[in-house]
């Protein structure tokens, strides 16, 4: 207990001694905090996003002519061996032309003069959820595409392959500010926690021939790198919050936020960055002090 | 060799705090500042090292600090061998010698206080015992009016004091004072040697190394002279 006290009257001494640069040090891990979980923020909103929209994605086969039920259960068969599938419908021209004619709404009256025989009979394929990665839905097209008795299979290919790239380049940009905050965080807080150190050369001397041991040397400089790592990742994730609540009241009601929900990081991924970044800030204090002279 | 070794060794008799056996000094690459010199204080004791500048006194007492380590010879307080302490064990030690340093050895941007309350905060101790024993060696030292001075802004008679203070200030088993009086008038000699002589009798073992021979005239207590690195009993 007094050893703590003694640690923290300690360090609060030294962080009072060089305020400036560890105010500086403070500020840059807030903000390669603030960028990573900006990044990761809109990275996991947006594979949120993708899933959703995954839930709803079937794959349109259409059909040269109608399949009798044998046939249908041989079509069925065959596709159940290559993939696990949620469930087939079959689809006649009339039922799609009254499906259009639903999606058309007002608008229908185009469809009065219309023979609903110049739709083609057609199957919807819901994939299971396993296979809802891009590259498999590609490879199951393809295999659909060979089937006999198929003309065309659709299933919004360009659409989900941009919104693939895009969340690949989010993954990128996530890793990238990731391994900067680890690089700023962890060299940054050594580096300046070594200056300071420097800096108090001669009071460490002092402090070695009054009988200062090492942890009551040591001990005081981890606590800064904790707390380095606290307040600065505290502040950034803090920063990154109302920055999402300002996005939120300003544009929640235009248009794009209701496209999809935009939720803030979970508690679990909030405490995860906060933890990493304490982490790295006091892996930073132990390198700098490290090679701390010995006298 | 050894023989002589354990002609000089007493083991067990826990009333001798330090044993310095034919000790030599030799700074690289060839000055020889103490040479064969042997010594004993036992507990309580005040033992005063006169000699000329130059003679091995800030040595001798840097030696008994493991600053220095010795060239040949052996070291023992509490009996145990100095030169074979690990790194905690010694720091341990120094936390109970207290050492007045010629050189001072003072934090200049730290107040006087603060520089005073170090030697027990390494210790651990009360913050407010450390609060009202710095405010007493102040005072005892005619320091009162300095507490919140940084040390630096001190003239070097007060920056003598505030060393002394430092030294003195976990009531330590040993206290080696380097020069004490160096830079001080009559009035402030007196109330170090008066502080000097409280701790003794409440139990610390001093050694004062001087040239000021005020100081020591007509004592009762113990003096060694060195004369170039050569240790005699006067
Ligand atoms: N670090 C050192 N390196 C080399 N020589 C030293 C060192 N310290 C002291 N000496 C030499 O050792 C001798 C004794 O010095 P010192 O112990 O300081 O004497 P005193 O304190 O009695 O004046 C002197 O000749 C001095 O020049
Ligand atoms: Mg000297």
């Amino acid at each position: 207990m007094k050893f703590l006290v003694f640690m923290f009257m300690q360090t609060g001494r030294n962080i009072r001694h060089s305020w400036g640069v560890q105010l500086m040090t403070l500020l840059t891990v807030t903000l390669s905090v603030l960028i990573f979980s900006f990044f990761f923020l809109i990275y996991t909103n947006m594979v949120q996003a993708g899933l959703k929209l995954g839930e709803g994605l079937r794959l349109t086969v259409y059909l040269t002519a109608q399949l009798n039920p044998a046939e249908q259960e041989e079509f069925k068969k065959k596709i159940t061996d290559f993939g696990r599938v949620e469930k087939i419908i079959f689809i006649t021209p009339a039922e799609a032309f009254a499906r259009l004619g639903r999606q058309l709404g007002n608008d229908k009256d185009v469809l009065d003069d219309l023979n609903p025989a110049f739709l083609p009979y057609s199957a919807e394929i819901y994939p299971h959820k396993d296979i809802k990665t891009l590259t498999r839905i590609k490879e199951f097209s393809d295999f659909l595409k060979n089937l006999p008795g198929t003309m065309k299979v659709q299933y919004g290919q360009g659409w989900v392959e941009r919104f693939g790239h895009f969340v690949r380049l989010l993954r990128f940009i996530v890793i990238i500010s990731g391994t900067l905050l680890i690089l700023t965080t962890m060299f940054m807080v050594s580096y300046t926690l070594r200056l300071t150190l420097y800096a108090r050369q001669q009071e460490l001397k002092v402090l070695r021939y009054l009988g200062a041991t090492n942890s009551y040397i040591k001990g005081p400089v981890l606590i800064e790198g904790f707390t380095l790592g606290l307040f600065g990742s505290g502040l950034g994730l803090g920063a990154l919050f109302f920055l999402y609540q300002w996005v939120k009241n300003h544009f929640g009601a235009t248009g794009f936020m209701n496209i999809f929900e935009f939720s803030f990081l979970p508690v679990s991924n909030t405490a995860m960055i906060l933890f990493s970044s304490i982490m790295l800030c006091t892996l930073g204090s132990i390198l700098s002090i490290r090679r701390l002279l010995k006298i | 060799m050894l023989n002589n070794f354990a002609e000089n060794l007493s083991p067990g008799n826990v009333s001798n705090l330090v044993e310095i056996v034919k000790v030599t000094k030799i700074y690289p690459p060839d000055v020889v500042a103490l040479r064969n010199v042997s010594l004993r204080a036992r507990k309580g004791e005040l033992i005063f090292l006169t000699g000329p500048s130059g003679a091995g006194k800030t040595t001798l007492l840097k030696l008994l600090c493991r600053q220095e380590m010795a060239t040949k010879g052996l070291i023992e307080i509490e009996g145990k061998d100095l030169s074979a302490l690990g790194d905690n064990d010694i720091q341990k030690l120094r936390q109970r010698i207290g050492v007045a340093y010629q050189d001072f050895k003072l934090l200049p941007r730290l107040s006087v206080s603060q520089n005073v309350a170090m030697a027990m905060e390494v210790r651990f101790m009360n913050p407010l015992d450390i609060k009202e024993r710095v405010a007493e060696l102040l005072a005892k030292l005619g320091l009162s009016e300095k507490h919140h001075k940084p040390a630096g802004k001190l003239s070097r008679g007060e920056q003598q004091r505030v060393a002394i203070a430092r030294a003195a200030a976990g009531s330590p088993l040993l206290l080696l004072a380097d020069e004490p009086t160096g830079n001080l008038d009559s009035a402030t000699t007196a109330l170090v040697m008066n502080l000097f002589k409280e701790l003794n009798e409440s139990g610390s073992t001093i050694i004062i190394a001087t040239h000021d021979e005020s100081i020591y005239q007509g004592t009762s207590h113990k003096k060694f002279e060195l004369r170039q690195g050569e240790l005699y009993q006067v």
